[in-house]
């Protein structure tokens, strides 16, 4: 009778799913971007639009602190290095620079040259509107504004206390006309930098946004609306940008031409070829003309966006429409044939993790003055991960296609171990139930577990379903409540004030080397520093110091994995998860999406196909 | 003889009803269908609120036991939500919150709009009635949900944010009425006799004006009551109501993934319990309203 009854009702699930998807695709009404282009463009042109989930907070290299920003910046500016287009995993090579740095043998001094006549886009901040040639001084002044308190840089941090002079230049009072000992161009295409100690990961930092190039003539003449009107040397312009809803570039004409050599980029035909990545070898990016990147949040009005046809070409697979896009998840993801006909697929484990943090700050779950009391704890804590049910969550949040693994290091980098026990990951009622008995914890004495998280539906959902895996093990249901902080913000401040007892969080790699992970966990970086955790283990900080100034090596892979089992054993998180990201693109489009580490660098290396398909 | 004797029973009762405006207001309450069947699903509601209180039923809508997305089937009425959690269990777990927002926001903003609605009406004109109109006038003129949202966000540590913010709105239309209906009587001949035997301001407009307005009071606060319901499901909606528990506004939310992926039963159920509580409440309402209007009791 019911089963007659919904059938009945089909047609009413069919309507609703129609007023929902088009009220949501109607917040995001197709702007008219023929208008904006017109005059820029001469015949027909190749428009590629694009999609992020989020809009970026900055287009200012000193606040590239997001992903959507950087995903931005990198296209506008240039960059020191870049990553491979197709290489995986990651290689970083050169992109402004002529070649990869010379490191002097105490790994001390760095030397780089710059490409010559290399020119920044045209622009009223330029002397008769042209934009100049990109020197040395550049990158001196880029990193200087870093360290300028008046632009209150969110990536100060990558070289704070690092390079000879820098952090006494800041105290000093940021001169701009000051030399820096550590920092200096020894011509106008050469850049030496001093280290007070060896910094393996600073050619990674030449990679990122917050590195990019920015003409000191820009920021004068826009002054605080240089956030909004980026000018560089990199391969696109920028021509309209509203901050919340999307990013209009066009092609900058004066970028230098460097024919694409597929061989270089890590081309591999029987994992390229299919989405015709041939067809753009010997050419010079940028290879369209135009590229609009749409910020849309909703997941319903980006999809609705992207399978209407004619308006973005690219999209990340909202987790609730996995299961009708599919026909296999494993053990490899296949599209269902109508999908497969209209849209080139790729999936790739996401440059980065998901975990949930205890604060060790506090007392009633992580270290406490009394020692029994802080081995109870410790019981408490070990009892909650092996309650924890990482392939349920997967399941339920990730399709089912994300990565389980133990530890900290994400499989993404090379210092990943496959071999590692995954018992940390595996859900153990019976176990749980043991170590809250061997720590003497009951229903009566447990501490209530806070778990914090800004107000969503999803947080509440990922809440929800933690309270259910701690009832099992004899948590009262009063005794596992929620924080809910109104906004991202708000949450994020609590974190760095260390109000929260337990965190559910992500962390999207800058570069891909493990130290960068092993960082959130080290002791001096504790809240309200990026150690959320707050965890400080003597042996662990003594590990993440030796091995900070070491090149990557064996022994530094041995080191790493040994901090790894340090994090595990002190169960001061339970981890970890990489989420399995699914790109859809349409058939007319050349790419080969990334949205980590390569990230934005890759817009330039997209194509399109003509009506013919050449 | 006994026919004369029934009639003139029932002609007794009339005369009867028509001494006192309650009475009189019941008797007509009580022949408005659709009011009575308004009522009693109200009160239907109102016992399944009592019963998630008493721990009698509703007791296991935080148990993930369930598969993601289960049907409708004997064990699960409403199927399963994204966690495994009974649909059913929640929908009804729902009802004791949306009796208890309703409730408590009735009750308080009830009050304070009586008090105030009585003092600024009693002192019209006067400098407790500018300050106390000027205050109703602010608080009116800033629009309903972007008022109530920005109350809850400012408050969103505070486990009854969204009820704060919902009684500093709602009590300006009670206080309104109510002012209204002591303007007039404070000129009745009752309080120009208890002001010529000296009773004191405080006893005329607490106990000899106030209670001549619960017909007022009666009404508005069922109106209030129906939109708390109506403003808790929107703003837990939007993230800022309801903390701990569940609500259909929270299931509502919860829907709108899954209803991209095919699954509508969370919505339907959801829905439809506060549609026919908003329903339901309205026909009573309506029909209180009704009952309780002077002009149409007195007729």
């Amino acid at each position: 009778m019911v089963n007659i009854l919904l059938q009945n009702f089909k047609w009413l699930n069919g309507l609703l799913l129609f007023m929902v998807a088009m009220s949501l695709a109607g917040c995001n009404a197709a702007v008219d971007i023929d208008k904006a282009l017109e005059g820029h463009l001469k015949g027909p042109a190749k428009i590629y639009r694009h999609s992020l989930r989020g809009a970026p907070s900055s287009l200012d290299p000193v606040n590239a602190a997001t992903v959507y920003s950087n995903f931005i910046i990198v296209n506008i500016y240039d960059t020191l290095y870049r990553y491979k287009y197709l290489a995986r995993p990651y290689e970083i090579v050169p992109n402004l620079a002529v070649d990869m740095p010379e490191v002097s043998d105490d790994g001390l001094i760095y030397t780089i040259k710059i490409k010559k006549e290399v020119f920044y886009a045209d622009d009223p901040a330029f002397l008769n509107g042209k934009g100049r040639e990109v020197i040395a001084e550049d990158l001196i002044y880029s990193i200087k504004r870093h360290f300028d308190v008046s632009n209150r840089s969110q990536g100060s941090w990558l070289w704070d206390g690092k390079i000879v002079g820098l952090n006494e230049w800041k105290d000093a009072g940021s001169n701009y006309n000051q030399t820096i000992q550590g920092l200096k161009a020894v011509d106008s295409h050469t850049i030496q930098i001093t280290l007070f100690k060896p910094y393996p990961q600073l050619t990674h930092t030449f990679a990122m946004g917050f590195s990019a190039l920015v003409p000191h003539e820009a920021v004068d003449y826009y002054g605080r609306e240089f956030s909004v009107h980026p000018v560089g040397s990199g391969p696109f312009k920028m021509l309209r940008y509203e901050s919340s809803n999307y990013a209009l570039m066009i092609r900058n004409i004066k970028y230098r031409q460097e024919p694409i050599d597929l061989s270089f980029e890590g081309y591999d035909p029987k994992l390229h070829k299919q989405y015709g990545i041939d067809k753009i070898a010997g050419k010079s990016p940028p290879l369209v003309d135009a590229l609009k990147i749409d910020f849309i949040k909703e997941s319903a009005s980006k999809w609705a966006s992207f399978t209407k046809g004619n308006e973005i070409n690219f999209s990340g697979v909202p987790v609730e429409q996995v299961d009708q896009i599919l026909t296999q998840k494993k053990p490899t993801l296949i599209l269902t044939p109508e999908m497969s006909e209209k849209y080139h697929m790729f999936h790739t484990i996401e440059a980065g993790f998901v975990h949930t943090d205890f604060n060790m700050r506090d007392p009633l779950i992580g270290y406490n003055d009394d020692p029994i009391r802080d081995k109870r704890n410790k019981k408490l804590r070990c009892a909650i991960r092996s309650a924890f049910d990482w392939k349920e969550r997967n399941d339920v949040f990730y399709s089912g296609i994300a990565v389980e693994y133990p530890g900290i290091i994400p499989p993404v980098v090379p210092e990943f171990d496959p071999h590692l026990s995954n018992i940390s990951t595996l859900r153990n009622v019976d176990e749980a139930k043991r170590m809250m008995l061997e720590g003497d914890w009951t229903k009566d004495n447990v501490p209530t577990l806070v778990y914090g998280g800004a107000a969503s539906v999803s947080t509440r959902q990922i809440y929800e379903q933690f309270r259910g895996w701690m009832k099992d093990i004899g948590f009262p249901e009063e005794k596992v409540v929620f924080d809910s902080y109104a906004s991202f913000g708000d949450f994020n401040k609590a974190m760095k004030e260390a109000k929260i007892m337990i965190i559910g969080s992500g962390w999207i790699l800058d570069y891909p080397d493990a130290q960068n992970t092993l960082q959130l966990f080290y002791g001096p970086y504790g809240s309200p520093g990026s150690n959320n955790s707050n965890y400080n283990n003597p042996e662990y900080n003594r590990l993440y110091e030796q091995t900070s100034t070491m090149l990557p090596s064996k022994e530094r892979t041995q080191l790493y994995r040994k901090m790894n089992n340090i994090v595990i054993d002190d169960c001061v998180s339970i981890t970890g998860l990489s989420r399995d990201n699914i790109f859809l693109w349409h058939k007319s489009v050349i790419s080969y999406p990334d949205s980590g580490i390569v990230g934005g660098f890759h817009l330039k290396f997209v194509d399109m196909l003509d009506e013919e398909g050449k | 003889m006994n026919l004369v004797k029934k009639r003139s029973t029932a002609q007794a009762r009339e005369e009867n009803v028509g001494e006192s405006m309650w009475s009189k207001a019941a008797y007509k309450f009580r022949r408005d269908r659709t009011g009575m069947m308004g009522l009693y699903v109200v009160v239907l509601y109102m016992l399944v609120a009592l019963g998630v209180a008493f721990g009698l039923w509703g007791t296991e809508w935080s148990d993930n036991n369930g598969q993601k997305w289960e049907g409708i089937s004997f064990q699960y009425w409403f199927g399963t939500n994204i966690l495994g959690q009974d649909i059913f269990e929640r929908a009804v777990f729902s009802t004791k919150t949306a009796f208890e927002v309703g409730l408590v926001v009735a009750m308080i903003s009830t009050l304070i709009g009586a008090i105030l609605g009585a003092l600024s009406g009693f002192f019209s004109n006067t400098w407790i009635d500018e300050i106390i109109l000027w205050v109703m006038g602010v608080l009116d003129s800033i629009p309903f949900y972007l008022f109530v949202a920005a109350i809850a966000f400012a408050l969103s540590g505070f486990a009854y944010s969204m009820h704060v913010a919902m009684i500093a709105t709602f009590w300006t239309g009670t206080s309104r009425l109510v002012r209204g209906e002591v303007i007039k009587l404070k000129n009745f001949e009752f309080v120009e006799a208890a002001r010529a035997v000296g009773v004191p301001q405080h006893t005329i407009i607490f106990r000899h004006i106030l209670p001549n307005t619960f017909h007022i009071l009666l009404v508005q606060s069922t109106i209030v009551f129906v939109g708390a319901i109506k403003s808790e499901v929107i703003l837990s909606f939007l993230g800022l109501g309801v903390k701990d528990g569940v609500s259909w506004g929270l299931m509502i939310a919860e829907s709108t993934l899954e209803v991209q992926a095919g699954e509508f039963a969370n919505f339907y159920a959801a829905s439809a319990l506060l549609f026919i509580l908003v329903m339901a409440f309205n026909m009573f309402s309506d029909a209180l309203q009704d009952a309780l209007d002077p002009k149409k009791v007195s007729a």
